[in-house]
């Protein structure tokens, strides 16, 4: 189906029906797939996906619907979407779809040609790349998956937005294992970015190798120490630092005062030593994109500038709301799954967190670090995004002592709370990486606790 | 529909693939969410696709669209999965002997009392707005979330084994989750009821004690302090000894991750893992909860597999492939999120079974220990056996009786070290549903349930 003709003609059948507004998202998503198993290639695959999400608004009762139109006409979506809308409640914080704006850029500024028409067996070269980098006679490759997205999305509203953006995303997860003399180890290795040439893949297989191999040397950490200094890689510090910040300034959270930091505009809420956007137009965003899944364009946002809340984030909805503009922040797309996606409506949610690096290297913070832990992987990090506590088991990592490396332990936990962390002598690093939705370096987080097992 | 994808696997040529199957499915749901007393969203999203899968050698192709499903299509879907399984065989070590899987002919409607198809939007609107009322019992409650969730899946599956299948799975939900806030601090609660059930499930819940219970469990939690950290006396509650038997045994129980000796259960069929007080087991055919299905998305039959019986390892979870490597029958445990997600290994309904103490009891027989309650999240350690759950909440229990509340914690440990340690385990069995993830994706819906339980774990809390 031809996205733009879907929408257009959707919007004009709802306007038709009685719809006072209605806003149609038609995507489209091909995605090519190679899955590793035991160390081969084990399943290809090929998905191409269609589908509109309809916005049917009636005064202020609103009603959404999707559908991949394989089944039934766009007529039939509307007449859906009118009559859960006519069922629906009166909304009183429903202003207005937004109004078209000006949109810079080429809807194909964000996309790469070469990802977007590789095949599966391609993937499969390029996964084996992975796979006999890492091998050793004592390290074997379990699983693994790659794959890349190519899309292409549209937004039309009644009020006039007419417009869409395009892009690609590549991205690998493997699992090493390790085992020798009855000790097994696991390393964990994710690639992510908007081109497929630019990932170095023989690369990833000897980190995988090493990882792999240093777990087999970790001891188990049997020691409760207080007031310690954890510096995070950044796949694992951007995932806590994208819950915890994310959360705390979505307009959706302020606006329902469940954001601790509701009441804090202009206020200091961390050290200096952390700025932080949000940035929708980032060259290496997975997100990246000239507008949102809302056609608002999209801007790079100043969260938070050397500690100082500087700006929340909206969609059009919570931005209306509190009479502001949106800042780009209607999102339906997720980087690593953006099949399905146009069965939710949009949310205020992030496009890509950029977190400001330092000067120092790596070695520099452990070098100024007394006491503390070197964390390379969590079973997840996770932390909880309203109290900011966080109690997470450390898979692989090394102690910190007397500002050097020292052993590699597993099997700890590392406890704290990451809203009061981050108030103190936070430190960055200068080595940034893309994870996801953000662009973080590796951090050094005071005043937490390691507990052993 | 079913004759055409019939005829197209029929059509196949026994020298270009090993085995195929084909499966349509279409996807339908009803979401309604009330924010602080306003409807958020009242959507119905549908969704219909099909995939094909190829095996040659040892290696899958697979292709799926979104698109109508004709003739034409289904071929070349078929088609493309065949290339691309001929494609990764280059580095196939062995071929995959499928001849012996029966052919099963069969249609299974689910029968739910009451058809949310049938259950106007109104009266689904107005218990979404009651229980979303029934939460704001306090000025404290700043924020009051409450939401309503139907979907029907309905699939057509042929395979060249000759089988020929429809079955629908039906599921309805209900969440409420309200923050109270005082000064700085502010804590949340939630509570769950879900099934594979009908609107009968809805019709059975009490807004009022629903939202109401809720809020001042919530509201507790402002007075909650720290818990303790380093390794203790632990009870659980069921939702939590539920997730420990998903998240660490049951992921590594899964057979795809035993062929290749990923996991750390591989070769422990008959070996003492656990005290005798420990039975688990992962059965989808469990009436009403989440994680029951006629069929997984191989065609078979789902089935009920004891994992320990008594501290003994009995068994794993099967798709067709590792059934066939491991010489057993499959158990029903091949499943995909959706058509455009490959099938592996994965649990249904896991659980630890229950024993003989009231819960009371174990609480009142512990002198010194957490009793600890609300699961969160977990994560599984297919490779290493560790534990990694996380808990909303807990009590410090002091000369046998439940006292101080504290928040938010996790659970750690190595599971070969904590199931030799269970020595009380409760006499009821709850469950609750939720969706499963495999590798940070592929998410399905599953139930993790439980008895309380005590073992010695580790504990750590922000």
């Amino acid at each position: 189906m031809n996205l733009i003709d879907v929408a257009d003609k959707t919007v004009q059948f709802a306007q038709n029906s009685g719809a006072t507004q209605a806003e149609v998202y038609a995507v489209r998503v091909k995605t090519v797939s190679v899955y590793i198993d035991d160390g081969i290639p084990k399943i290809g695959g090929s998905m191409i996906e269609s589908g509109i999400g309809l916005k049917y608004i009636n005064g202020t009762k609103i009603g959404f619907t999707s559908s991949t139109l394989a089944q039934e006409k766009p007529a039939d979506v509307v007449e859906r979407a009118k009559a859960l809308a006519h069922a629906s409640n009166e909304d009183p914080m429903f202003v207005s779809l937004p109004d078209p704006k000006k949109v810079s850029g080429s809807p194909d500024k964000f996309h790469d040609n070469e990802t977007a028409a590789i095949d599966s067996e391609f993937l499969m070269e390029k996964a084996m790349d992975v796979v006999n980098a890492a091998s050793s006679d004592i390290v074997t490759i379990p699983n693994g998956s790659l794959r890349t997205s190519s899309i292409q999305y549209h937004i039309c509203n009644s009020l006039g937005v007419d417009v869409g953006s395009k892009g690609t995303v590549a991205f690998g997860f493997f699992t090493a294992k390790s085992e020798k003399n009855g000790n097994v180890g696991e390393g964990v290795q994710r690639c992510w970015s908007r081109e497929i040439g630019s990932i170095d893949f023989k690369k990833i297989g000897e980190k995988l190798n090493s990882q792999a191999m240093s777990v087999l040397n970790a001891k188990p950490f049997k020691e409760k120490w207080e007031d310690v200094v954890a510096i995070l890689t950044p796949s694992e510090g951007s995932e806590m630092m994208y819950q915890l910040v994310a959360s705390a300034v979505s307009g959706e959270n302020v606006n329902k005062r469940r954001s601790p930091w509701s009441d804090k505009m202009g206020e200091k809420v961390a050290s200096d030593s952390l700025t932080i956007y949000d940035n929708g137009l980032s060259e290496k965003g997975l997100l990246g994109s000239i507008v949102d899944d809302e056609g608002v364009p999209t801007q790079k946002t100043t969260i938070l500038e050397k500690g100082v809340l500087q700006s929340y984030l909206y969609d059009s909805y919570n931005a209306h709301q509190v009479e502001l503009q949106s800042t780009g922040n209607g999102i339906r797309r997720v980087p690593r799954e953006l099949a399905g996606r146009f069965a939710i409506a949009a949310v205020c949610a992030g496009t890509t967190m950029e977190i400001a690096p330092s000067s120092k290297s790596v070695d520099d913070l452990i070098s100024e670090i007394k006491r503390g832990v070197y964390i390379e992987h969590f079973a997840y990090p996770l932390v909880d995004s309203m109290t900011g506590t966080f109690s997470d088991e450390v898979r692989n990592a090394r102690i910190i002592e007397n500002g050097e490396l020292g052993d590699q332990i597993k099997y700890a936990l590392w406890v704290g709370n990451l809203f009061d962390s981050i108030k103190g002598d936070l430190q960055l690093a200068n080595n940034l990486e893309v994870h996801d939705k953000k662009i973080v370096p590796s951090i050094a987080f005071p005043g937490t606790e390691l507990v052993g097992q | 529909m079913l004759d055409i994808m019939a005829k197209v696997i029929h059509n196949i040529s026994e020298k270009d693939v090993a085995f195929a199957d084909i499966r349509q499915e279409t996807h339908a749901s009803t979401r309604i969410m009330v924010v602080n007393g306003t409807l958020r969203q009242f959507s119905r999203a549908t969704k219909a696709g099909a995939v094909s899968r190829a095996l040659v050698g040892e290696c899958w192709g697979m292709a799926s669209t979104s698109e109508s499903l004709t003739a034409e299509i289904c071929k070349n879907l078929l088609d493309d999965a065949v290339k691309s399984a001929k494609a990764n065989a280059k580095f196939s070590r062995k071929n995959l002997d499928f001849s012996g899987i029966k052919p099963i002919e069969k249609t299974v409607w689910q029968k739910s009392k009451v058809d949310p198809a049938d259950v106007s939007t109104e009266e689904k609107l107005e218990f979404v707005m009651s229980i979303d009322k029934a939460q704001k019992t306090d000025d404290r409650i700043v924020n009051t979330n409450s939401v309503y969730n139907d979907t029907k899946r309905v699939y057509r599956f042929v395979n060249t084994a000759g089988s020929r299948l429809e079955w629908d799975e039906l599921r309805t939900l209900a969440v409420v989750q309200p923050v109270a806030r005082q000064g700085e601090r502010m804590h949340f609660d939630y509570d769950v009821k879900g099934g594979r059930a009908g609107y009968e499930l809805i019709q059975q819940i009490d807004p009022n004690s629903f939202g109401a219970d809720c809020s001042k469990e919530a509201l507790e939690l402002l007075e909650s302090e720290k818990p303790p950290s380093g390794k203790m006396s632990v009870v659980v509650d069921g939702g939590i000894s539920g997730l420990i038997a998903h998240e660490v045994c049951g992921h590594a129980s899964e057979a795809d991750e035993v062929v290749k000796g990923r996991s750390f259960l591989t070769g422990q069929v008959g070996n003492k893992l656990g005290s005798d007080l420990v039975t688990m087991v992962d059965d989808g055919t469990l009436k009403n909860v989440s994680g029951s299905f006629p069929f997984d998305s191989e065609g078979t039959p789902a089935s009920r597999t004891v994992i320990i019986e008594d501290g003994v390892f009995k068994g794993y979870l099967h798709t067709l492939e590792t059934a066939i490597l491991m010489g057993v029958p499959p158990t029903g445990n091949g499943r995909a999120q959706d058509y455009n997600r490959r099938i592996f290994a994965r649990m249904t309904n896991t659980f630890f079974d229950k024993g003989d103490w009231k819960d009371d009891e174990i609480i009142a027989d512990t002198k010194e220990g957490l009793y600890v309650v609300k699961a969160m999240s977990g994560m599984e350690d297919v490779v290493g056996g560790g534990v990694q759950c996380s808990a909303l909440k807990g009590y410090i229990i002091k000369n046998g009786e439940a006292t101080q509340l504290v928040r938010s914690m996790s659970l750690a440990g190595k599971v070969l070290d904590i199931l030799p340690t269970v020595d009380a385990v409760g006499n009821n069995l709850d469950f609750w549903g939720g969706t499963c993830g495999k590798g940070e994706e592929d998410f399905i819906p599953v139930s993790t349930g439980g008895p309380h339980m005590r073992a010695e774990m580790v504990v750590g809390g922000g």
